[in-house]
């Protein structure tokens, strides 16, 4: 695709030395400014090729093998044996779906309740900022301490928030997390993740066009019918980012797994259980890798199902 | 069909000492097109939005048909209100748009349709109505901002500068349909703009205002040649009327040491009153290039083809200042000319408040 023009008209369709001693000279000057603008893009591209690409490529290796780390015998390549094995295997099943329930229903529970924060925080009040930043804090708690926080402070029988209201009811105090394993887990990373949502969903919020809504208020629209009908649609695109990171991030939880129920089934999700089957003790290297490559694809279709559903829901909306 | 009533209205936003809005006392005839105008800051935009409910009305009140909606919100005083950047509803299509208020008041959908449609067909919109916003030119998102007030069939029409958004050409077009629809549709009608030509030829009456306060209202032909003030006279007509402060000229206001011819009435009127203090103004097209008066030289020729206006520069008092004549193009006179300007024509003369002084 080269964007030289060489001037025809003047003799009859024949280039001459002059015009192709101008042609090469913008296409050097055309390589020059290519290269000016992917030299500082470089650096970034090289780490980022080193520290996921290439990995990925050896775990692709390694789901191919029999590779254990207990074992002396040298690792055997053996196709396809490890996916193969995957469909008898019921607690990979069983981790997939506890996956799909806790991103689920974290990033929901987390969206629903991060727009709630941010349509409050939408409207000018004193002490606006301060309130702002107090309900950004969970964002800001690392995933162990949140997770330890939560477990010692809040779902512990005995000494938890929780049980102590419960208590106060008239309710005999449970061992929350272990009696609702998944919720306790979801529970969390909702406190954590609403923050972020807020966030998003704040900027779309102040993103709009505020002769929009006046429009609507002399249209004749209450409240709820402006938000449904105007605020919402407009939300839209602010909504769909804040499901895709979220998603992102939450299908990948550990920490506040580890912390807060520890190998419970109830609440073993997929970077759980492949992390148990290899590093965290099961040593069956290979097979971890597989699992981990059928956990990167199947992640890659439902974000997009996810989104394609979200999108269709809020199309109908409006 | 309604009237509209401002009743000692004001306007003070939070924080700020000054009124926006000053004890605004206004009517507004069934099926007038009254237009607010003035210079940015004149609290025009404010008094529109106060009619609308969209401002708390501070102090005094607002009636619609002879219904105070003071203290009504917007959705309860059935108007309509287009917007500087028309405000339309991005998600949703033209036909959407317009018919949001009917759908609001829970009106059927067949009837919906017909009147979009109808709206639509008035206002050439109709191959558009599944459109969304963004994929309409300027002046056709201005049209659906019409429809959108229209299908609604208010008592009250707002227009918050619904032209400032367009390109010139476009913009006078614009002005001359909506004023035909207006007027066929008979709708009372509030007009903000602060473009005083779009005024002058909209308005079956005129308001000017400035700093909040309501300086005149009056057709726009009065408002032209009867100028109430200062100010009315410096804002009205374009170019602007010659506006000084008179010196005393054997004991007559004068520009230039030139003596303005007044009748023995507004001398009288003025008799007490420092001429030093007093000013004096004359549209350009009552001044003509002659062989006696102000005498001074010219600056530019802005030449227009049917008129040409002539800036010659005069000593008064004791200061450089440019005096616009209108020339029909009789005398060719160019930059370097000196030249002797005339009294032809009605003069404005302001009392030591600023106010005209009438004989």
């Amino acid at each position: 695709m080269s964007a030289v023009v060489v001037d025809q008209s003047k003799n009859g369709g024949t280039p001459t030395s002059d015009d192709l001693a101008r042609a090469a000279a913008i296409k050097r000057m055309e390589r020059r400014e290519g290269w000016k603008r992917r030299l500082p893009v470089l650096p970034a591209l090289i780490y980022t090729i080193l520290v996921t690409q290439i990995p990925f490529l050896f775990t692709l290796f390694y789901s191919l093998t029999d590779w254990r780390i207990d074992k002396v015998e040298p690792r055997q390549f053996i196709g396809v044996e490890n996916y193969a094995s995957l469909s008898g295997d019921k607690f990979f099943r069983d981790a997939a779906w506890i996956s799909v329930q806790m991103t689920v229903m974290a990033v929901l529970l987390s969206l629903i309740v991060g727009t709630g924060l941010a349509i409050l925080l939408d409207r000018k009040f004193f002490g606006q900022g301060f309130i702002r930043t107090l309900l950004i804090t969970p964002f800001l708690v690392m995933p162990v301490v949140a997770g330890l926080m939560w477990k010692l402070q809040m779902f512990n029988s005995t000494f938890g928030i929780i049980g102590w209201v419960m208590n106060g009811l008239g309710f005999d105090s449970i061992e929350f997390a272990t009696k609702y394993p998944l919720a306790s887990v979801v529970v969390v990373l909702v406190w954590q993740w609403s923050p972020f949502m807020m966030l998003i969903v704040l900027a779309g919020l102040q993103g709009q066009d505020q002769s929009v809504l006046e429009a609507a208020r002399v249209d004749g629209a209450s409240s709820w019918g402006t938000f449904r009908q105007i605020t919402l649609p407009q939300l839209r695109p602010f909504l769909e980012l804040g499901t895709l990171l979220g998603a992102i991030y939450l299908i990948q939880v550990y920490d506040h797994i580890e912390v807060i129920v520890g190998g419970q089934p109830g609440a073993k999700n997929l970077p759980f259980y492949i992390a148990q089957r290899s590093i965290g003790g099961g040593n069956v290297f290979g097979l971890a890798s597989a699992y981990s490559i059928v956990v990167v694809i199947a992640s890659i279709i439902i974000a997009n199902i996810g989104l394609r559903v979200l999108s269709n829901l809020l199309e109908d909306n409006s | 069909m309604a009237e509209v009533r401002y009743q000692e209205a004001s306007r003070i936003y939070p924080g700020t000492e000054e009124p926006a809005v000053n004890q605004l006392n206004l009517d507004i005839g069934d099926g007038e097109l009254l237009v607010l105008v003035g210079p940015s800051g004149s609290g025009k935009s404010t008094a529109l939005r106060m009619l609308a409910g969209l401002e708390t009305v501070n102090m005094g009140s607002i009636w619609i048909n002879e219904v105070d909606v003071t203290l009504k919100p917007p959705q309860d005083r059935d108007i309509a209100m287009v917007f500087q950047n028309y405000a339309l509803y991005p998600s949703m299509t033209v036909g959407d748009n317009m018919g949001f208020a009917l759908k609001q008041q829970k009106v059927p959908k067949a009837e919906r349709a017909e009147r979009v449609a109808e709206a639509a067909r008035i206002l050439d919109l109709t191959e558009y109505l599944d459109r969304k916003p963004k994929n309409l030119s300027g002046g056709q998102r201005q049209r659906v901002a019409m429809g959108r007030a229209i299908v609604r069939q208010p008592q009250v029409f707002l227009m918050d500068e619904p032209l400032s958004n367009l390109d010139a050409k476009l913009r006078v077009q614009t002005r001359t349909e909506l004023a035909d629809l207006q007027a066929r549709l008979g709708v009372t009608t509030v007009y903000v703009t602060h473009d005083q030509v779009e005024a002058m030829t909209m308005g079956h009456r005129v308001a000017v205002l400035n700093f909040g306060v309501l300086q005149q209202v009056d057709a726009p032909k009065t408002l032209y040649a009867a100028p109430a003030n200062k100010f009315v006279a410096g804002f009205i007509g374009s170019p602007a009327m010659n506006l000084f402060d008179a010196e005393n000229v054997d004991g007559k206001p004068g520009i230039a040491g030139v003596a303005v011819p007044i009748n023995d009435a507004v001398a009288a009127a003025l008799k007490g009153q420092s001429l030093d203090k007093v000013s004096v103004g004359v549209r350009p097209e009552h001044l003509t290039l002659g062989t006696a008066g102000i005498e001074g030289e010219v600056t530019v020729v802005e030449e227009l083809g049917s008129e040409s206006f002539v800036h010659v520069r005069t000593d008064h008092r004791g200061e450089a200042t440019n005096i616009v004549v209108r020339d029909r193009g009789e005398t060719q006179t160019a930059r370097g000319d000196r030249v002797k300007i005339d009294f032809d024509g009605p003069l404005h003369v302001f009392g030591e408040d600023g106010q005209r002084v009438t004989a």
